[in-house]
């Protein structure tokens, strides 16, 4: 195949598959953002993908109904935020403990209740995929249409929360009380705002968010589910929360980044070009890890940020 | 009404508090992975007896336990090394990977006409080892100097460190160290450089032998020596470790260092004593199940060594379990997480004490019962 790294079709190619991989993660990062805010670092969120993942297949394959898929990815995200939250902010455990543990009990669970489900079924079984719907008019735009809106309904759902997380982080009550929460905690507390329910709620959100990740890899991407589905997603969630400086707007073109870098390593696998695909994979990797060393300045973290709240 | 519980203000701190209700805990967990098993058809205490049996009880199920229980106790005694001091360090699975790269890279120079020539083991050992500890410490070196000198977060940028770990020995595999062949994998390594067998009759390697050395050195020098005092003090109390004279950042890059050098150990003798050569999806894991080893172990080298050992024969019993009865292995991953999790949560037990024989509680106390205090 004739390689031309600007030729517009590869450009096309390239991008559109950027915006295809980016959908999860920054769904993911989405919610995870609102844990940020509130101050509570929700490592928990890899496991909560897998989990979603699987409960949202099992009902696709059980129901044939893609939505009652979503919602069992979304009320998987719930549960498992629930229980998360009540360690992060009832029993004040270590954050970093309760995520790292939770991330290993969510593949042992996966890997349980996957073999329970399908121990006498044979083979993979596939479910119905979310198709690609384009939008009329506006996919036949030249180079942009293709690019942005040639894809299937979840990337669509996640473009519009980047601007309804946006809304009600910076312009609601309740996104405000959020902020006020994750940056000073003890003033919050002072003003009357109920702490621990801030950081329940942010916490909750990004469950729902990470499970609905999980069902959107499922049924926009796979089709079916295995156990190394989310492989990692989760944290590059984390990181784009970070490299977005905890902003959904940011975030949104944090996910781009990443998902240019993994969809430009597979078409360059695919052209035989000689660089090694893992210098690209680990940039945006390097990035986040520059972002967060401290040395170009304190990277703008939530003042209370990993700190369990405790009434003086 | 008789109130059996009384709440308290802080939570109870007596011996007698907390190990009544971190075995309660222990216990329901093993109740709550009990029950995973009934679905399978099986007896949950002949599968606890028969987890334990294998790896325990059998002379070949033994070495395997110890084999799989080295790495683990070096990744949970730098576990111990880094949490102790205060650094939140989880890049374990990343020194993992640098350490087997180093010591692969070291192992394939000894051969014919390499960079090193053939070399005695025991010449070998020492060289692999300070490979290993060095890039390994070097490697979370970095995560510490951005923590100690910048104060930046450690917990996230230990998590990336792991990924282009992963994608360095991705880079090793599949380019510089790629052996012939259709997979992406380092030529084997020559036999003289193997870790020798230590059990006769078991696949039990010289990495044991290692681990318990490291456990040991770990032990001294945190619990016996000046150093380690100061990089535990630290931990405890950072403010207070500065009027204290303790430079705390050079403390937490030491800590840094030591951790990576000793999970570095942990890939090494992965390489020299399982794999016997650099291959892509090397640790599986184990970088974080060490860390589960050293909480599990309540941040002590001998602890980390008895549950590295009990995790280990759990996993390998787990493993003949599923060969054998066909129930799945990922139970025990599903118990050891719970066990942690419980202890973790069996705090807010603290908060109440027995009331018994129960007596009417005086008016302050019952408000405390009624209205939460928590927040």
């Amino acid at each position: 195949m004739e390689f031309d790294l600007l030729s517009s079709t590869f450009l096309v190619a390239w991008l559109a598959a950027s915006v295809r991989l980016a959908g999860p993660l920054l769904l993911t990062a989405l919610g995870e953002l609102f844990a940020e805010r509130a101050g509570v670092l929700n490592i928990g969120i890899e496991g909560i993908m897998l989990l979603g993942a699987l409960a949202s297949y099992l009902a696709a394959w059980q129901t044939g109904i893609i939505w009652f898929g979503v919602l069992a990815g979304i009320i998987v995200g719930i549960v498992s935020g629930t229980f998360l939250a009540w360690m992060y902010v009832t029993v004040r455990a270590s954050q970093v403990v309760v995520g790292i543990i939770f991330n290993i009990l969510a593949l042992g669970l996966a890997s349980y209740i996957y073999r329970l489900a399908l121990g006498q079924v044979s083979g993979p079984q596939t479910v119905t995929m979310f198709k690609t719907m384009p939008v009329p008019v506006l996919s036949e735009i030249p180079f942009l249409g293709p690019v942005l809106f040639n894809h299937s309904l979840p990337v669509y759902l996640t473009a519009i929360l980047v601007l309804v997380a946006g809304y009600v982080l910076y312009h609601s009550k309740f996104g405000l009380k959020l902020r006020a929460v994750g940056e000073n905690p003890h003033a919050a507390d002072t003003a009357g705002i109920n702490v621990s329910t801030m950081r329940y709620f942010g916490v909750l959100i990004s469950g729902a968010a990470a499970g609905a990740a999980g069902a959107y890899l499922v049924l926009a991407q796979v089709g079916q589910f295995r156990e190394s589905i989310v492989a990692g997603q989760g944290f590059i969630a984390l990181a784009i929360v970070i490299f977005g400086r905890w902003s959904p707007y940011k975030a949104a073109l944090a996910a781009l980044v990443f998902g240019a870098a993994d969809a430009l390593q597979l078409s360059l696998q695919l052209f035989q070009v000689d660089v090694p695909p893992q210098i690209l994979l680990s940039l945006p990797y390097a990035l986040t890890i520059i972002a967060m060393s401290g040395i170009i300045g304190k990277a703008n973290q939530p003042e209370a940020f990993m700190i369990p709240f405790k009434r003086e | 009404m008789p109130q059996f519980f009384k709440r308290r203000l802080e939570p109870s701190d007596s011996v007698w508090a907390v190990t009544a209700t971190t075995t309660l805990s222990i216990v329901a967990a093993l109740c709550v992975g009990g029950l995973l098993f009934i679905p399978f058809g099986a007896n949950p205490l002949d599968a606890y007896s028969a987890l334990f049996a294998e790896g325990f009880t059998s002379w070949r199920g033994f070495g395997y336990t110890l084999v799989k229980a080295s790495p683990l106790i070096l990744v949970g005694l730098g576990t111990v090394c880094a949490w102790r001091t205060g650094f939140g360090y989880l890049g374990f699975e990343g020194c993992l990977l640098v350490g087997a790269a180093a010591a692969t890279w070291v192992s394939l120079s000894t051969v014919e006409g390499g960079l090193l020539g053939p070399l005695p083991f025991a010449l070998f050992l020492p060289l692999a080892v300070v490979a290993a500890v060095v890039s390994g410490g070097i490697w979370a070196g970095i995560v510490g100097v951005f923590r100690g000198r910048f104060g930046g977060n450690e917990v996230i940028t230990s998590l990336m460190m792991n990924y282009i770990a992963i994608f360095v020995v991705q880079y090793l595999v599949s380019g510089p160290l790629r052996a012939p062949g259709d997979l992406p994998q380092s030529p084997r390594l020559p036999r003289d450089t193997w870790l020798p067998y230590v059990l006769e009759g078991t696949r039990a390697h010289g990495g044991i032998i290692i681990a318990v050395i490291a456990a040991v050195v770990v032990w001294v020098v945190l619990l016996k020596s000046r150093v380690g005092y100061e990089l535990i003090v630290t931990g405890l109390n950072p403010k207070a470790a500065r009027f204290g004279g303790i430079n705390v950042g050079r403390m937490q890059i030491l800590a840094a260092f030591i951790a990576g050098g000793l999970a570095a150990l942990a890939g090494m003798v992965e390489v020299l004593g399982v794999h016997h050569r650099l291959l892509d999806g090397l640790s599986e894991g184990t970088g974080f199940i060490g860390i589960v080893a050293a909480l599990l172990g309540k941040l002590h080298p001998l602890g980390v060594v008895i549950a590295s050992v009990l995790y280990a024969g759990m996993s390998v019993g787990a493993d003949a379990m599923q060969r054998q009865a066909g129930l799945p292995a990922s139970i025990i991953f599903i118990v050891q997480s719970l066990i942690v999790l419980f202890v973790l949560a069996s705090d807010v037990l603290r908060y109440f004490s027995l009331n018994w024989p129960p007596r009417q509680l005086s008016g302050n106390e019952r408000a405390m019962t009624t209205t939460s205090t928590e927040n």
